[in-house]
């Protein structure tokens, strides 16, 4: 009869201790967070994109070649070749940009679009985008000058796959074409190529929420114009609140991945690399 | 003793009846941040909160990854800062301190006493509002500043001026009645 008695108590107060409701994720699943941090690794472009009325402006320098040695007080004193850009996110998935790079005028406009994303449960486990850079060069001297509209564009397509295998690590890769319709001949006999094919390589890996080191390297698969190289560059990331800093060796000069893939010519691992840095700086609309 | 059994089961099955509670799982909660010469603001529409009338309770949590500050690159820093993979929810448990008088359709002045806990730590708070009686059900509106010090959250930065660690958050909710056994 105790027993029951106490049973009863206990339901009576019991049953008005208020438990705390479970907690439940509002977001179960959904796309990977940063994959990379930003739209390019160095000058290759990621899988990433700018979220929808995002707008990103980027600018680029590097530097002449640290073999200059102290004398060019290592490519610092040479002159500087800067790209500045402005790239604004459509929708999530599809980011537009221009940019202008001071080495031959070059004016390019460019698209990107995400085709998948990566989801956090893995069921899709890469990102997949798609991207377009069409160039012209508005160089005005003697060299270009009777160049028609046509003659001056250029090109840049990619196709890039990438995951985000840990929260340290990121990989990339990106079948790749650029073509120039018109190449010039800087030695009799040797005729350069209008059109290569090189499969981009890009990674990264994250030493905290801020801080990564990053790499890209861009092989030409095929014919190749005399005389250039495999683009390679390597960065130091921080990540500052709304900026993302990234200082780098590059071998080349250019910015673009059409001019990085088919108009490099100085080897990176021959120790002909120049110091650069990009400013990403990310403004919501 | 068949009585006492009668009185068990009914007690079993009829208790969870009686209590008088108020859910929404679409409440508005917004934080407002400060940076000499900029304010920028987050916001989340997914605020879950149980009210419950006859233990003057109040259970309410938010999923962190679901604040949008418009900016995207923005709003990763900020899961990042909260560490939102390993603390998801901010959420506050705690007793409803003033009486509701549901016959009165005015705001009446609210004072909850409780612990609110973000980023794995807690502290225990007093926060001040109005709940509303109204024809689809109670509305919670409320206010308070939440240091970031006091739960361990270092301000973030932009470029080298730090965020203040003083933010505003504002809650709305429309909580509607609700049986335990829904």
């Amino acid at each position: 009869m105790r027993f029951i008695t106490s049973i009863i108590f206990l339901l009576v107060f019991s049953s008005s201790i208020f438990a705390q409701m479970q907690r439940q994720r509002a977001v179960k699943d959904g796309p990977v967070d940063d994959i990379f941090r930003i739209g390019s690794l160095i000058g290759m472009s990621t899988v990433v994109n700018l979220e929808a009325r995002n707008l990103n402006s980027l600018i680029t320098h590097n530097f002449g070649l640290v073999s200059s040695g102290i004398e060019e007080f290592y490519g610092l004193d040479q002159n500087a070749a800067v790209r500045l850009g402005f790239d604004y996110g459509v929708t999530d998935k599809l980011t537009i940009g221009i940019g202008r790079t001071s080495v031959e005028d070059n004016v390019d406009f460019r698209a990107k679009y995400i085709v998948l994303e990566q989801l956090k449960s893995d069921k899709m486990p890469v990102q997949v985008a798609i991207k377009g850079d069409v160039g012209i060069n508005t160089q005005k001297n003697t060299q270009f000058d009777d160049f028609t509209f046509q003659e001056r564009l250029n090109y840049f397509a990619s196709l890039m796959v990438a995951r985000k295998i840990n929260k340290q690590i990121s990989l990339q890769i990106a079948p790749m074409i650029s073509h120039f319709n018109t190449v010039k001949i800087e030695q009799t006999g040797v005729v350069p190529e209008n059109t290569h094919y090189g499969i981009g390589l890009g990674g990264r890996y994250a030493f905290d929420e801020r801080k990564a080191i990053t790499f890209e390297y861009l092989p030409v698969i095929g014919d190749r114009s005399p005389g250039t190289k495999n683009h390679f560059a390597i960065s130091y990331e921080i990540e500052t609140g709304g900026h993302v800093f990234q200082m780098f060796f590059m071998s080349g000069k250019w910015f673009t991945e059409q001019h990085l893939l088919a108009r490099t010519n100085t080897d990176f691992f021959a120790g002909d690399f120049r110091l650069g840095f990009n400013i990403n700086r990310v403004f919501g609309l | 003793m068949k009585k006492l059994f009668t009185l068990l089961i009914a007690l079993v099955l009829f208790s969870p009846l009686q209590a008088q509670s108020f859910f929404a799982e679409d409440g508005e909660a917004v934080f407002i941040s400060k940076v000499p010469l900029h304010t920028f603001e987050g916001s989340s529409q997914n605020l879950v909160g149980l009210i419950n009338l006859d233990e003057n309770i109040l259970d309410f949590y938010l999923d962190l990854e679901t604040l949008d500050t418009g900016n995207g690159k923005r709003d990763r820093d900020m899961k990042l800062t909260l560490e939102t993979e390993e603390f998801p929810f901010a959420e506050f448990y705690g007793t409803l301190v003033s009486p509701v008088d549901l016959n009165n359709s005015e705001p009446q002045p609210a004072l909850a006493k409780g612990t609110f806990k973000i980023h794995g730590e807690q502290q225990e708070v007093e926060i001040e509002g109005t709940l509303q009686p109204t024809s689809e059900g109670l509305l919670l509106k409320a206010n308070w500043i939440l240091n970031l010090n006091d739960y361990d959250i270092e301000p973030p930065s932009l470029l080298i001026i730090k965020v203040d660690e003083n933010q505003e958050i504002n809650i709305e909710i429309l909580l509607k009645p609700y049986s335990e056994d829904q």
